[in-house]
């Protein structure tokens, strides 16, 4: 599929998503704002992992980092403009973050990265109980529940735009070759260090505007809330079992985890977890390459017949 | 002065705990490249084990540390045959093993921490064991944190002489430098996988059974364990049992001594600082040659 084909048929899926809130009861509503929500969480972390094979944790941050934004910006900022600007903090803080761990690898940077999270977490937990004598924040004027979700949607649209956008161009090409071989990439030209920290920030833009959009959601908020790690791992879990060098794979992923995940919890309240991390260990195991390998498989047959 | 000394030992008491956990991260990290983010629920099982051997059976916790150690050490061969087995056997490349065995870690993460909720419920349990005070040098300290410091640097110096001196340690030496060449010359990695990941499960619950006679326990103890183990095994280079054992102290003592002289909120932000700076400084870890 071109890009100009991918990218009408993201828009013409964004404008039919558009229309849900007419359609839905506010239960559904909210569990298609989850499932776009980690769709672009996944899509924004795959962005820059999964092609470079690195391993970040740090959604957790990023997140956290924007929906503050909103919550420090909440009366100043009219909504839209808080999301831009709580993606913007997000990828200010990658790229300065960046430039100093990027040239860790494999477990020293997922070790890392997990730290930075819980860093800025009790970073601002200290900050704010020092020095503004609180624990969270309250938001009074929280918009209306399809305004977050039209915006939670045109993050997440956007996310997807731009990662198609990133691996049609140079960057993402850049990308490849340093998952491929970091230092044979480097040796044939590639500004390994200027592509990925652009890729991260880029990355981190994304999801720090979706922590920004859907801070609102909780109407209070405080650091274990917006920095809960779940939220990262999630994201990390989603876009790894939908097959992170793909863009399709996570997509379908966020919306079979976030229904799964419901589901479960309806159905078993107690086992739900335990049947989760069940299911998750068996498909590593036996389904490796992610939900994406099985359209693969069914191209490679269909190729075949 | 006897401020500083209490400090002190209290910090290398946290940190001696903390090399046991870390040391069996890393044995199983630089081996199989297999970076368990459940390491800390098999502490956690530890703690239940001894917990329910001392109030169920009355057994002694001291006397029961082989038996835990035996148990996580089977359920670790277990866990490995049906969990990473595969993933080390078909992977093809070394991230793809580190990525794998990370989300498969989540998975046992789910699995254990639930489990353990639906079995034994989210309520705080503890039992008293040797808490009559002891004085060293004008300095207080509870009998069973002494006792857990003992056997937590017995442990680990145990395991460090077992690297060193045997013939199956100096096999895992061997592995860890070039897994290739140790097959050559007719190590069995079929053998020594499973044997090194129970080891590292039964140091988990040595350290999950040394803690349960001093703090209370919940089926969510352990994760906190495993991010100080990922920050210890980091600190002190992966891969190096020694670095470990050196890096948990370290902490142990930043812990303690940042905590008094700051404010008990800053802990985990202090460990933070540690890493980051340590990593920026010597990406490769405090110890590594």
């Amino acid at each position: 599929m071109s890009l100009r084909h991918a990218l009408a048929a993201l828009l013409a899926g964004g404008i039919a998503l558009a229309a849900l809130p007419w359609l839905l009861s506010d239960f559904l509503l909210a569990l298609a704002l989850s499932c776009v929500m980690y769709a672009g969480l996944a899509v924004s972390w795959s962005m820059f992992c999964g092609p470079s094979n690195y391993l970040s944790l740090a959604t957790a941050a990023f997140f956290g980092l924007g929906a503050y934004v909103t919550a420090w910006g909440a009366g100043a900022l009219p909504y839209g403009l808080s999301v831009l600007a709580g993606g913007l903090v997000a990828a200010g803080f990658a790229a300065l973050v960046g430039a100093a761990v990027l040239h860790l690898r494999g477990a020293y940077f997922a070790v890392i990265t997990f730290g930075l999270g819980e860093l800025v977490r009790h970073a601002i937990t200290y900050y704010e109980k020092a020095y503004e004598g609180t624990v969270g924040r309250i938001i009074a004027e929280a918009p209306e529940s399809t305004t977050v979700y039209w915006m939670v949607l045109a993050v997440s649209t956007a996310a997807v735009a731009t990662a198609l956008g990133v691996r049609a161009s140079r960057l993402g090409l850049a990308l490849r070759g340093i998952g491929s071989d970091e230092e044979r990439a480097q040796t044939l030209g590639v500004n390994a260090r200027r592509a990925k920290v652009l890729a991260f920030a880029l990355s981190a833009f994304f999801a720090g505007a979706l922590g920004a959009a859907m801070a609102v959601r909780w109407t209070y908020i405080d650091p274990p809330t917006v920095f809960n790690p779940f939220i990262g791992f999630q994201t990390v879990l989603i876009a790894m079992v939908g097959g992170a060098q793909t863009i399709l794979g996570p997509i379908v992923s966020a919306v079979v985890f976030s229904l799964l995940t419901e589901f479960l919890r309806l159905q078993f309240p107690y086992l739900f977890l335990v049947i989760l991390g069940l299911l998750l260990i068996l498909l590593v195991l036996y389904l490796p390459g992610g939900i994406a390998s099985l359209f693969v498989r069914a191209r490679w047959r269909r190729g075949n017949a | 002065m006897s401020l500083w000394f209490e400090l002190a030992v209290s910090g290398l008491i946290t940190g001696g705990i903390y090399a046991v956990v870390a040391i069996g991260l890393n044995l199983q990290y630089g081996l199989m490249r297999i970076l368990n983010i459940s390491h800390g629920e098999f502490l956690m099982l530890g703690a239940y084990l001894t917990w329910l051997g001392y109030t169920v059976l009355q057994v002694n916790p001291l006397v029961f540390l082989p038996v835990v150690a035996l148990v996580l050490f089977v359920v670790g061969v277990a866990v490995y045959r049906l969990c990473f087995y595969r993933i080390v056997s078909t992977a093809p490349a070394v991230e793809v093993i580190e990525a794998r065995s990370l989300l498969v870690g989540f998975g046992l993460l789910y699995l254990v921490q639930n489990l353990a909720y639906l079995t034994w419920g989210a309520d705080l349990r503890g039992y008293s064991f040797l808490a009559e005070p002891l004085e060293v040098a004008g300095a207080r300290f509870s009998l069973n944190r002494v006792v857990v410091f003992g056997f937590a640097v017995g442990a680990s110096l145990a395991l460090l002489a077992v690297l060193r001196y045997t013939l199956i340690g100096k096999a895992v030496r061997a592995m860890m430098q070039s897994p290739t060449g140790a097959q050559l010359v007719g190590i069995d990695t079929k053998f020594l996988h499973p044997v090194v990941f129970g080891a590292g499960l039964a140091l988990a619950g040595v350290a999950g059974a040394l803690l349960s006679m001093v703090y209370e326990i919940s089926p969510a103890m352990g994760e906190p364990y495993t991010v100080t183990a990922l920050i210890v095994i980091v600190l002190g280079g992966l891969g190096s049992a020694l670095g470990s054992l050196l890096g948990g102290f370290l902490l142990g003592l930043v812990e303690t001594f940042g905590m008094h002289f700051t404010s008990p909120s800053l802990k985990m932000l202090l460990s933070y600082s540690v890493l980051i700076a340590v990593l920026l400084a010597r990406p490769k870890g405090l110890f590594a040659r």
